[in-house]
């Protein structure tokens, strides 16, 4: 199975090549891509340079160009596929139908993913992709069993893409405009979802309170681990109870579940966090190169549970929807 | 008397054999040594966007003195100041001085540092943010501030890093027996 890493820097791309990632994805410093926070993200000088860095290491680089193009303004998402493709970029991932139209008449010989923004669950859909754009992978919603999983892998002829680590979203992706409402701006249009300009810590006698916008998003008493504001993993009160309406801020660790998803068809998994620094990415990268080698070589659960061990961050984990305990 | 030292933090006694106005100096030397790193690698500051001609402060909670850094290239700036009278900033950052400069070199993760209260910051969280990527980008060693190249820059890193090391395992290990961890 392929290792899909992130890469928020050409450092953190580095790094992660090194820790062993056998592909990078990474975006450019504009609105284009769904982690447009600032400071990060590449120029195409620099993407240029990570694409010689990672193919020089046997690793590929994936540019997330899965935003969706505005009115008026395509050329900019247009430009970004044609900077990927100039850069040596070994695909482009694309959730917009106007991106992934450029790429398919324009760039022939440039692998398309299908980004997780596009939200393509059913072999309809993807099948629709497919045809239509030529798509090779299909990065899969985070809404989907493993089971589920494996039911799509039998009714379509793609590669699939498993996010199996990181930062999770309860919405479906692509199609949540819950921050738009606080922010005026989203994950699918501008990047973001939580603009930190928008974002601040306050502190007073009774801790600190996070805020979006104005908007109380959490309250922390002192000393107590803080978390970034998004307003899906905010704690409200509501009918007098408070709590965390939409989602326990929780993160996916899907590690021990890396035998089943090959079982289940899929072709890489992914890590998410191009927004974390490259201590981060290396430590997690690491742990999951060991996990995947040792799925590979028929190691039981017991081993990839104990490589895994040191991935908690003391933070609270998930196997998220590939574990409908709910149902 | 003074406080006692928190989890990280230097001996109490630092903070009285370096007062603020003992130590005002070293910011001409700072703000030469950015400059000089400026004018070597000047796409450095690039990812600070607009930013650059933000102020900053950095005030170690384990020191009398705080600095206020403009990163704005070979423009840049960094003065020593009373913690008590620090003027108008964007953004501060406090936490013990070994856990900043670990911060600098890429040794710690400041997420992890942030989201766990063992450094604090307030103001413009994009400044931050952008100040965060840039530093984490830089892959900064401690040579490269004082413009050291070849063997002599690696054995400064080594010694630089090594002492920085000894010296966090001595704080550590005085947390440690004192029941602080």
């Amino acid at each position: 199975m392929e290792l899909v890493c992130p890469a928020g820097t050409p450092a953190a791309l580095r790094a992660a090549v090194s820790a062993g990632a056998d592909a990078i994805y990474c975006g450019f410093r504009d609105e284009t891509n769904a982690r447009n926070f600032p400071g990060l993200n590449f120029s195409a000088a620099e993407l240029a340079e990570g694409v010689r860095f990672a193919h020089a290491h046997g690793a590929r680089v994936l540019v997330a160009i899965n935003t969706f193009a505005q009115t008026g303004r395509v050329g900019q998402w247009r430009k970004a596929v044609d900077e990927a493709a100039g850069c040596g970029a070994d695909a482009v991932i694309a959730a917009d139908l106007a991106v992934l139209d450029h790429v398919a008449k324009n760039h022939t010989g440039l692998r398309l993913h299908l980004s997780v923004q596009a939200a393509a669950a059913t072999p309809e859909a993807i099948g629709f992709y497919v045809e239509t754009f030529g798509v090779r992978r299909v990065v899969l919603p985070r809404i989907l069993s493993v089971q589920e999983i494996a039911a799509l892998n039998r009714s379509i002829d793609v590669e699939t893409e498993a996010f199996v680590f990181g930062g999770l979203c309860v919405m479906v992706e692509g199609r949540c405009h819950l921050s738009s409402y606080a922010t005026g701006r989203s994950p699918n249009l501008s990047g973001v979802c939580s603009p930190p300009e928008m974002v601040s810590y306050d502190e007073d006698e009774e801790g600190t309170a996070a805020r979006l916008a104005g908007f109380t998003i959490d309250r922390y008493a002192p000393g107590q681990p803080t978390g970034y504001p998004t307003l899906c993993k905010g704690r409200f009160t509501a009918g007098e109870k408070t709590s965390y309406l939409f989602e326990d801020p929780v993160s996916l660790n899907a590690g021990n579940l890396i035998s089943s998803l090959k079982a289940a068809g899929v072709t890489a998994l992914k890590i998410e966090g191009r927004q974390r620094g490259k201590r981060y990415v290396t430590e997690v990268v690491r742990a999951f190169r060991k996990a995947v080698d040792a799925v590979e070589a028929g190691s039981d659960a017991g081993e990839i549970d104990r490589i895994l061990s040191g991935m908690s961050e003391g933070g609270r984990q998930t196997a998220g929807a590939y574990r409908k305990t709910w149902r | 008397m003074a406080d006692q030292p928190r989890e990280g933090e230097l001996p109490t006694f630092v903070r009285v054999l370096f007062p603020p106005v003992a130590i005002a100096p070293a910011g001409l030397l700072l703000t030469h040594c950015v400059r000089t790193l400026a004018r070597r690698q000047p796409n450095l500051f690039d990812r600070l966007g607009e930013w650059r001609s933000a102020r900053y402060l950095v005030a170690p909670s384990d020191l009398a003195f705080a600095f206020i850094v403009v990163p704005d290239g070979e423009k840049s700036i960094v003065h020593v100041v009373g913690k008590n009278s620090p003027g108008s900033v964007d953004v501060a950052i406090t936490g013990p001085l070994l856990t900043l400069l670990g911060l600098l070199d890429g040794t710690l993760d400041g997420d992890a540092l942030f989201f766990h209260r063992i450094i604090s910051i307030s103001g413009r969280t994009e400044a931050i943010l952008a100040l965060r990527n840039t530093i984490e980008d830089a892959e900064l060693r401690p040579a490269d501030f004082f413009g050291l190249h070849g063997i002599v820059a690696r054995l400064a890193d080594a010694g630089i890093l090594n002492g920085l090391s000894v010296v966090r395992w001595l704080i550590a290990g005085r947390a440690h027996a004192t029941g602080k961890l």
